[in-house]
C-alpha cells in the first residue's frame, strides 16, 4: 500500500434490498493531507459511503480503508484517528457538552488534563464556552451541529469524514466551519468531505470526486471543475407568442447549443458547450434572426444538477 | 494489531464507559430516583397501612410473602425503564451516529448498555428487599430473617435479570422506544401472565417454561404457606414451579435473550 494513501476504498457497493444499489463499484484514494470534496446530489450515495468508512454499516461488498486497515473488521483500530461528523446525528439532550465531550475524550482514551484542554478550546471553536453546563435539549438546532463539528475534532484527529458539515447552520456559522476546515488544510489533517453544494466544496477542498446515482462519474481538481463549469452555461430566453414545434426546432439548430428545454408554451432553457461571452452573444443574435420575438433573455450558471448531466452526457449516460 | 489480552482489557474498558455512561443517562432522566422511590415506598405502603388501619400478619414470613409479591411490579417497571430504550434510542435518536462511529467495538457499548440497565433494576430489587427486611425487623424482631428471605432476595436478583434481557432484546429489535418499553412492560405484566393462565386453567398444562410463571418462585419458597403462584400480585394457580426448573428457565431466557439482543443490536446498522 501507498504509505501516503489514507482513505481508501476498493470496488464498494452497498445495496439495499435486490433494487436498490446506493453504492455501485466506487474506489477512490485519498492521500495525507488532501482536502477531497465528496460532491453529489441528495440520494446519489454520499452518506452512504460515509457511513461504510466510519463502520455504520457495512458494504454488501468492497473493502474500504483507513490507514490501509480494513474498517469494517478492524473499526477500533481504524477509527481511532478518525474524527467524524455523520447526517444529523442526536446529541444526548440530557447532558451537557461537558458532559458529552468528557464521554467521548474518555473513548478516545485522552488525558483527564488534556480532555479538559480541549473542552476549553473546542468549545470555543464552536462557540459554545458560555453554554459548557447547560443542558443540551435547550441548544438550538445550529448549536447542536456546532457541538456536533466540536465532538468531530475533539480529540485532534489527523483524518476528518464530514458529512454535509455546514447543514442547518447559519451563514456565520457556515463561514467558521469553512475556515475551520481551511485551517486543517495548513495542519497536514487529511478532510474527506461530502456535500451537495458545489459551491461550498469549491471554496475548501483541493479535489472533488463526483458522485451520481452510487456511481463516480468523475474525479478532479477544484481549478479544473472551475474551468468545466464555465462551459456549461444555461441561457433562460422569454418570447412574446407561444413557441410552436419549428420554432423549438430552429432553437436547436444553432449551433454551440447543447440541449434545448421547454419550460413553458414560450420559455425555453437553453444549454451551450462553449463557455466564453461571445457564443452566448451570438446565440442571441441567432434567434432574433429566426424572426423569434425575445422579450428576456437571462444566461445563468448551471447548477450541479446540469453539471452532473453535462458530464454523464459525455460519457456516453451513465443514468 | 495489539495482543489479545490487551485488547480484551481495551474492550472491558469501552464496556464500562458504556455502563457509566447509561448510569448517567438513568440517573439525569430521573429513572433512578423514580426507581429507587418505588422500591422504598411501596414496601412501606405494607408497613403503613396495617399500622394504621388494620394489624400485621401474624408471622414474618407472611409479611415477607404479602410484601414480596409485589416485587415484579417493580422489576417490570424499573426494568422497562432502564432496559427499554437502551439500544433503540441510540437509533430513534440518532445518537448512534455520534456513538457508533467512535474506536469501539459495538458488541463493546452493547453489552455496556445491558449491564447499564441491569445494575440499577437490581439495585432497585436491593433495595425494595433492604426495606422489606427492616420492615421484619422493626415489626417481628431480628430472629425472623431467615434463610428463605435470602433465598427469595437471589431468585429475584435471576428473575430480574431475565426481565431485563427480555426487555433489552425487544429494545435490539423495534424501532421505537415507546414500542419496546412498552411491550416489555406487557409482556411481563400481562402477555405472559395470561398465556400462562390460559394454559394452566384452560388447558390444565403447567406453563413451566413461561418466563412469568417461574416469578412465583420469589415467594413461593417461603414454607408452611400455599404458592401464590403465576402472575403479578399473585394469582393462584393449579400448579406452582419447580424450584431448579424455575431458575434453569429464567438463567436460559437471561442468557438467550441477551446473547441474542446483542447479537441482533450489533448487526443492526444505522441505515
Amino acid at each position: 500500500m501507498d504509505d501516503d494513501c489514507i482513505i481508501r476504498t476498493e470496488n464498494l457497493v452497498k445495496k439495499f434490498g435486490e433494487d436498490v444499489t446506493a453504492v455501485d463499484n466506487v474506489s477512490f484514494e485519498i492521500e495525507r493531507g488532501e482536502v477531497v470534496g465528496y460532491l453529489g446530489p441528495n440520494g446519489a450515495g454520499k452518506t452512504t459511503t460515509i457511513k461504510i468508512l466510519t463502520n455504520l454499516i457495512e458494504p454488501t461488498s468492497g473493502r474500504a480503508c483507513i490507514n490501509g486497515i480494513d474498517v469494517n473488521r478492524y473499526p477500533k483500530e481504524a477509527l481511532k484517528d478518525v474524527g467524524s461528523l455523520i447526517g444529523v446525528p442526536g446529541v444526548y439532550g440530557y447532558l451537557t457538552p461537558d458532559e458529552v465531550l468528557t464521554y467521548f475524550g474518555k473513548v478516545y482514551r485522552m488525558s483527564k488534563e488534556k480532555i479538559e484542554r480541549r473542552i476549553e478550546e473546542v468549545l470555543e471553536l464552536v462557540n459554545l464556552s458560555d453554554w459548557r453546563h447547560s443542558k443540551i435539549e435547550s441548544f438550538s438546532t445550529g448549536m447542536e451541529r456546532r457541538l456536533a463539528i466540536g465532538k468531530s475534532i475533539f480529540h485532534e484527529p489527523s483524518i476528518l469524514i464530514l458529512d454535509e458539515p455546514v447543514l442547518g447552520l447559519d451563514p456565520e456559522g457556515i463561514r467558521e466551519i469553512r475556515e475551520l476546515i481551511k485551517s486543517f488544510q495548513k495542519k497536514d489533517v487529511t478532510v474527506f468531505l461530502s456535500s451537495h453544494l458545489l459551491d461550498e466544496v469549491s471554496k475548501v477542498c483541493d479535489s472533488v470526486i463526483f458522485l451520481y446515482d452510487g456511481k463516480m462519474i468523475e474525479r478532479d481538481s477544484v481549478e479544473r471543475i472551475d474551468q468545466i463549469m464555465k462551459q456549461y452555461r444555461l441561457i433562460e430566453v422569454e418570447f412574446l407568442d407561444t413557441l410552436s414545434e419549428s420554432d423549438l426546432q430552429k432553437v436547436r439548430k444553432i449551433p454551440v447549443i447543447d440541449e434545448v428545454t421547454k419550460i413553458n408554451q414560450n420559455k425555453i432553457r437553453i444549454l451551450k458547450n462553449e463557455g466564453d461571452p461571445a457564443s452566448t452573444a451570438d446565440i442571441l443574435r441567432k434567434v432574433i434572426d429566426e424572426d423569434l420575438d425575445v422579450i428576456s433573455y437571462s444566461p445563468m450558471k448551471s447548477d450541479l444538477e446540469d453539471f452532473y448531466v453535462s458530464l454523464l452526457g459525455k460519457r456516453g449516460g451513465a443514468r | 494489531m495489539k495482543p489479545i489480552r490487551e485488547d480484551i482489557l481495551e474492550d472491558m474498558k469501552n464496556t464500562c464507559l458504556t455502563v457509566s455512561f447509561e448510569l448517567k443517562k438513568h440517573f439525569r432522566m430521573k429513572r433512578m430516583v423514580i426507581s429507587f422511590a418505588l422500591a422504598i415506598g411501596l414496601p412501606l405502603i405494607f408497613y403503613i397501612v396495617p399500622r394504621i388501619w388494620a394489624s400485621f400478619p401474624d408471622t414474618a414470613e407472611e409479611f415477607a410473602r404479602l410484601n414480596l409479591s409485589f416485587v415484579n411490579l417493580l422489576i417490570i417497571i424499573s426494568g422497562s425503564l432502564f432496559a427499554g430504550d437502551a439500544v433503540v434510542g441510540e437509533y430513534e435518536e440518532k445518537t448512534g451516529l455520534l456513538l457508533f462511529s467512535t474506536p469501539q467495538r459495538h458488541t463493546t457499548i452493547f453489552i455496556g448498555k445491558y449491564i447499564g440497565a441491569l445494575v440499577p433494576t437490581l439495585a432497585v430489587v436491593s433495595i425494595y428487599y433492604l426495606t422489606t427486611s427492616l420492615e421484619i425487623i422493626g415489626i417481628y424482631g431480628t430472629g425472623e430473617i431467615t434463610s428463605e428471605f435470602f433465598k427469595s432476595f437471589l431468585i429475584a436478583l435471576i428473575y430480574t435479570s431475565s426481565a431485563v434481557s427480555l426487555i433489552f432484546f425487544f429494545s435490539s429489535v423495534l424501532k421505537r422506544k415507546i414500542t419496546s418499553t412498552l411491550l416489555g412492560f406487557f409482556s411481563l405484566m400481562m402477555i405472559l401472565p395470561i398465556v400462562s393462565s390460559v394454559l394452566q386453567f384452560i388447558v390444565d398444562v403447567e406453563p413451566w417454561y413461561i418466563l412469568t410463571y417461574t416469578e412465583g418462585l420469589i415467594t413461593d419458597v417461603f414454607v408452611g404457606a400455599p404458592p401464590i403462584g403465576g402472575g403479578p400480585g399473585g394469582q393462584p394457580g393449579l400448579f406452582s414451579p419447580d424450584f431448579y426448573v424455575g431458575i434453569s428457565v429464567m438463567i436460559i431466557y437471561t442468557l438467550v435473550l441477551f446473547f441474542l439482543g446483542v447479537f441482533i443490536a450489533t448487526r443492526r446498522r444505522m441505515e
